[in-house]
């Protein structure tokens, strides 16, 4: 298997910069034929960034992409053929109906798909003949999914492409996004949901501030937590960090507003410790749960910040 | 020319679905039409009203009345004092009032006296050209009177007939004027204001991710443009010509010609206006602060002549006057196109001159 792999994308150096502020500082990576590669990042760490200079929208300042085997800063017509693209808060003709739209869009390519079919599989065809504003926020995400394949592209460029949808909504928008790697379609996808790149992407590249912190695959990169449950509470009154880094089994402490996170590989020995200890110093413990570590630990345990600034 | 062909069929979808805005750009300028038609009526767009105070009261100064009523555009108020008179001369009720002084028969009747005889007119000089024109008619017909007295032949004299010889009143003048006026805002206007909005909604930069050509989507755009405002044209000459009975007299190709060069030329102006707007918000502004000059100067609803002289030179630049210019040549005298080669050399330095500057100021997003 490895040796039948193909790279459709290899990113050189991208760079971005917007006067003094560096956007996107000199990033790359590759991603195989077949792959759903995920751009994890909190808001503003450069991910949209990334995915629109590499479908064509944004010109890099340094840097370039070979997309499909075209590079994007002197084949960009060849590169727009091969990908299909999702923007973040795009929003399309109201006034159109669902098919109508579709077959604006695969006016603009020389291959098309069939529209009934791509209506079909994205779970739209009792809204065919709607105008695209009564359409649910689900709906219309799955119908910029639909616009982005009416050419049958090799490369799906998906920009938060769950942001602001229900749980239902999401999952049925999941289901899509792993058709497409069934029909062995490359995707990347911007997310800041780490379930969501959990369980869609095959491998994870950690924005943060411009720069790509960490690219492995979602369970390696929990694996290099070294701690695989984390021990969350709140609490009245002072504490130090140090004791709490004394407790047995504690591999780091985290705090997170008014929120600590103990990980560790021993939750139950950290757990009857913690406990221990706070009743012999009388402090009064609230909220305590404990879970898996995610990764939005592995994000905190190298930025030392949370993914969604609350 | 697939995708040329569905963008167009779109625009035109979007057009047709958008109830409202269809139903005003089309509203606005038959409400217009019709109002200013009705008040301003068929006569010449131009009527006077004289007061008349006849202290002679005799045969002969009855009779100099009735030659001042009879000219059509002099509406005559008679029976008079002097004092009233002259208050609604001031109030701008009245424009002008003759005053016929007692005597005036017994002078005329008096052959022997070669002393000329003063018939006072007063005139209110803050409106000075309804005046001047009520004074010329007065004038004319005191003149008549007295040539006809001293048997005088004249030896040469005027044959007015020209424009006459048309027929033509104030609706005549505004139905082109209201085209005019319809091409520029529903092209400048419209295009400044949807394409700003479907760049702040995403729309331009999505497309922008397509193998679509931005030649081939403003070609479409043009297209339907083009579509829409001649179907526009014909419902406000339909109304026109059931209303009013205005006819175009010219070629219709002629007529046709301009709406193309003044959709393209307000186009092209919609689209630089479009490019420099930093919102959706800020286009209507944008184009109202450019739109509502032009409807004064442009001769839409007066004559460009009438416009003081330091306003002449911007005048003769802006498109608008030579669009309405011209639409009015070709529906009123029938121009042909060949003879209004510098209307539409005007619009076509501009169609190009604004495309041109369009090119560099477009931003997709």
């Amino acid at each position: 298997m490895e040796a039948m792999q193909e790279t459709m994308i290899e990113v050189k150096n991208l760079v971005k910069k917007y006067g003094t502020f560096t956007a996107v500082n000199s990033i790359g990576f590759s991603v195989q034929k077949g792959e759903i590669f995920g751009l994890l990042g909190p808001n503003g760490a450069g991910k949209s960034t990334t995915l629109e200079m590499m479908v064509g929208l944004r010109k890099p300042d340094e840097g370039t992409a070979i997309i499909g085997g075209f590079d994007i800063s002197r084949e960009m017509k060849k590169v727009k053929e091969v990908i299909g693209i999702q923007l973040q808060s795009t929003t399309l003709f109201e006034l159109l109906t669902v098919e109508e739209i579709l077959r604006l869009y695969a006016s603009f390519y020389r291959v098309n798909v069939s529209i009934p079919d791509l209506i079909e599989e994205m779970v739209l065809t009792e809204k065919t003949k709607s105008r695209i504003k009564t359409l649910s926020g689900g709906q219309k995400q799955r119908l910029a999914i639909a616009l982005a394949l009416v050419h049958d592209p090799w490369i799906i460029f998906l920009d938060e492409p769950t942001t602001g949808l229900d749980p239902q909504a999401r999952r049925t928008l999941w289901d899509i996004v792993l058709k497409l790697k069934e029909k062995g379609k490359t995707t990347v996808l911007t997310t800041h949901y780490m379930d969501e790149a959990h369980v869609l992407c095959d491998r994870i590249a950690i924005m943060d501030q411009g720069k790509l912190i960490a690219l492995d695959t979602p369970t390696n990169l929990v694996k290099s937590l070294q701690s695989d449950s984390a021990v969350e509470f709140q609490f009245e009154g002072e504490f130090l960090t140090g004791e709490l880094e004394m407790i047995d089994g504690v591999k780091q402490v985290g705090k997170r507003k008014d929120t600590y996170v103990l990980y560790t590989d021993d939750i139950q020995m950290t757990l009857i410790n913690l406990i221990h200890m706070t009743t012999k110093k009388d402090i009064k413990l609230t909220d305590l749960q404990t879970r898996t570590s995610t990764l939005e630990d592995v994000f905190i345990h190298m930025t030392g910040r949370s993914l969604r600034e609350e | 020319m697939r995708a040329y062909w569905q963008l167009t069929l779109s625009q035109l979808r979007i057009f047709i679905r958008n109830r409202q805005v269809l139903f005003w750009t089309l509203a606005f300028p038959i409400f217009l039409m019709v109002m200013l038609g009705s008040f301003l009526g068929n006569g010449n767009g131009l009527s006077i009203s004289i007061g008349i105070v006849d202290q002679d009261n005799t045969i002969l100064s009855k009779e100099l009345s009735k030659i001042l009523a009879e000219n059509e555009v002099v509406h005559l108020e008679s029976n008079l004092s002097e004092d009233k008179a002259l208050t609604q001369v001031k109030e701008g009720d009245l424009q002008l009032v003759v005053v016929i002084p007692n005597g005036y028969e017994t002078r005329m009747k008096d052959n022997a006296n070669e002393e000329q005889f003063e018939l006072p007119v007063y005139y209110n000089e803050t409106n000075i050209a309804v005046s001047q024109v009520g004074l010329t008619l007065v004038n004319g017909v005191v003149d008549g009177i007295s040539k006809e007295k001293a048997d005088y032949k004249p030896s040469i004299v005027t044959d007015t007939r020209g424009v006459e010889a048309l027929n033509l009143s104030y609706i005549d003048f505004l139905v082109p004027g209201i085209l005019a006026m319809m091409i520029m805002s529903n092209n400048m206007n419209g295009v400044a204001g949807q394409i700003a909005a479907w760049r702040e909604r995403g729309i331009l930069r999505r497309m922008q991710g397509t193998t679509l050509k931005a030649s081939t989507f403003i070609a479409a755009q043009i297209t339907a443009r083009l579509m829409l405002n001649g179907l526009q044209a014909l419902i406000v000459l339909a109304v026109a010509h059931l209303v009013f009975g205005v006819s175009v007299n010219g070629s219709w190709v002629s007529l046709v010609s301009f709406v193309i060069l003044g959709t393209l030329a307000f186009m092209a102006i919609g689209f630089i206006i479009a490019g420099i707007a930093k919102t959706p918000e800020s286009a209507a502004p944008i184009a109202g602060f450019l739109s509502f000059p032009m409807l004064f100067l442009g001769g839409v609803f007066f004559p460009v002549r009438d416009m003081p002289d330091f306003l002449q030179p911007i005048i003769n630049v802006i498109p608008i006057s030579h669009l309405s210019h011209a639409l009015r040549e070709i529906m009123n005298v029938g121009t042909p196109f060949m003879e209004l080669g510098f209307e539409a050399l005007i619009l076509g330095c501009w169609i190009i001159g604004a495309f041109i500057v369009a090119s560099y100021t477009f931003k997709w997003e």
